[in-house]
């Protein structure tokens, strides 16, 4: 049984934001105008954070990519009501949207503000509408939805293995975000299997001593794992100047 | 006599509680997808002609069955194959047939099956696990005019059943998504 985990290598990440567009494409996340991104009801299930660091003119841009952290304690699970999110044999918190009843409890208790609630009844212009994903669900008013690692993809890629009788090779499924990222910054696959580009990539970065995961002291235990920036001129700098 | 007006009483409110509950058995045995009458399609398609007669097998029309989600519908081309050889005078639903090729219109059959909202079915997995065709679908070869009639539940009850029944996972995930 793998265990789906992601790595963002933040010393690639260049805020292009493809991420973010591929995401919206994928899994039938409306289009938020800018009215809806001033009420702080626009869906992202995944946004790139940006934040200046230094003072003019040594100032530098940061970004951070932050989709669904899929603690393996999360936070959302035990407060539904109804048991609309829960933890997939494979490790994923999934949102099912047929069983939430919207009482928002799960994005309240969520530290990473990941949880997205549909306010209104999604609309796309007529231009798009044949483009919807048919493997998602289109979700109605009144429902939670989050990143779930493009658990479409998964299971079609399992499926596939099962019509083929063959066990789930490794690196052979990707999320939507990972697949567009230029510059190859998120990397997705199986945390328990050493052969893993993740896997390999973490142990990697472990000895460099790069790892690190978003609100980590709060014990959630995330399975999404940042690398962090590698600044040479910061490096450079004496540590006294700070 | 001196227990009369209680048992009255008792008897009375059995039967007021009983209403609701027999209101909700019969909603659930009349919109049951199998009580529902056999749909009108644009040509009355014979399966029976086709299997029983002809012998043709489930996947020589539903193509996809084996290797994808949709069993899929066959385009008209694949109809007209046969068709081509087949007189169509005098049969009107093959007239129907032969008019829609060669005016270019895809024929608008309407969906048997219907599956609950929000679930993902997959047919090529279960073939895969050798589940034949008429283990959900009954037996379409001997469904003849006026068209195909929907004989299991396919509600989520009985998806959950066979999946225990079978040792398939029975995660939410499974299906929807
Ligand atoms: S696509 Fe890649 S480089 Fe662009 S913002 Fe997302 S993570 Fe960063």
């Amino acid at each position: 049984m793998p265990r789906w985990g992601m790595v963002i290598d933040l010393d690639r990440c260049i805020g292009c934001e493809a991420c973010v567009v591929a995401c919206q494409a994928e899994n039938n996340v409306p289009i938020n105008t800018e009215d809806v991104y001033h009420q702080r009801r626009a869906i992202a299930w995944i946004r790139v954070e940006r934040y200046w660091e230094g003072e003019y003119p040594n100032i530098k841009a940061r970004y951070i990519p932050v989709p669904c952290m899929q603690c393996t304690n999360a936070p959302c699970e035990p407060v539904c009501p109804v048991y609309a999110t829960y933890h997939t044999t494979e490790g994923i918190n999934m949102q099912v949207y047929n069983r939430c009843i919207g009482t928002r409890y799960c994005a309240v208790n969520c530290h990473w503000h990941v949880r997205f609630f549909n306010f209104w009844e999604p609309k796309w212009p007529d231009s798009l509408k044949n483009q919807l994903n048919p493997d998602v669900t289109v979700r109605s008013r009144g429902v939670m939805e989050k990143c779930n690692f493009c658990v479409h993809r998964i299971v079609k890629a399992e499926q596939k293995a099962k019509v083929e009788k063959r066990a789930l090779r490794t690196d052979e499924v990707t999320t939507a975000c990972a697949q567009a990222c230029p510059t190859n910054a998120i990397v997705f696959g199986d945390l328990d299997d050493p052969n893993s580009a993740v896997s390999k990539l973490l142990a990697q970065a472990e000895q460099e001593g790069r790892v690190y995961r978003l609100l980590e002291d709060l014990g959630t235990d995330p399975k999404v794992y940042y690398l962090k920036k590698i600044d040479v001129a910061a490096a450079a700098e004496p540590a006294a100047t700070h | 006599m001196r227990y009369a007006r209680l048992l009255v009483f008792v008897l009375v409110v059995l039967v007021i509680m009983a209403i609701p509950l027999a209101l909700v058995l019969a909603r659930s045995y009349f919109l049951s997808p199998t009580a529902q009458p056999v749909k009108a399609q644009p040509i009355q398609f014979p399966h029976q002609v086709h299997v029983q007669a002809i012998g043709l097998d489930c996947t020589y029309c539903h193509r996809n069955a084996t290797t994808s989600a949709q069993a899929t519908l066959p385009p008209i081309e694949l109809c007209m194959q046969c068709h081509k050889i087949i007189p169509a005078q005098g049969r009107p639903e093959l007239e129907k047939l032969v008019s829609a090729f060669e005016q270019n219109q895809p024929i608008l059959w309407n969906k048997v099956h219907q599956l609950p909202d929000h679930s993902h079915f997959v047919h090529s997995v279960h073939l895969s696990f050798g589940f034949q065709c008429s283990t959900c679908h009954g037996n379409v070869g001997a469904m003849g005019k006026p068209g195909v009639q929907q004989v299991r539940d396919l509600r989520m009850g009985d998806c959950i059943t066979c999946h225990q029944q079978n040792g398939a996972r029975v995660d939410c995930s499974v299906c929807h998504y």
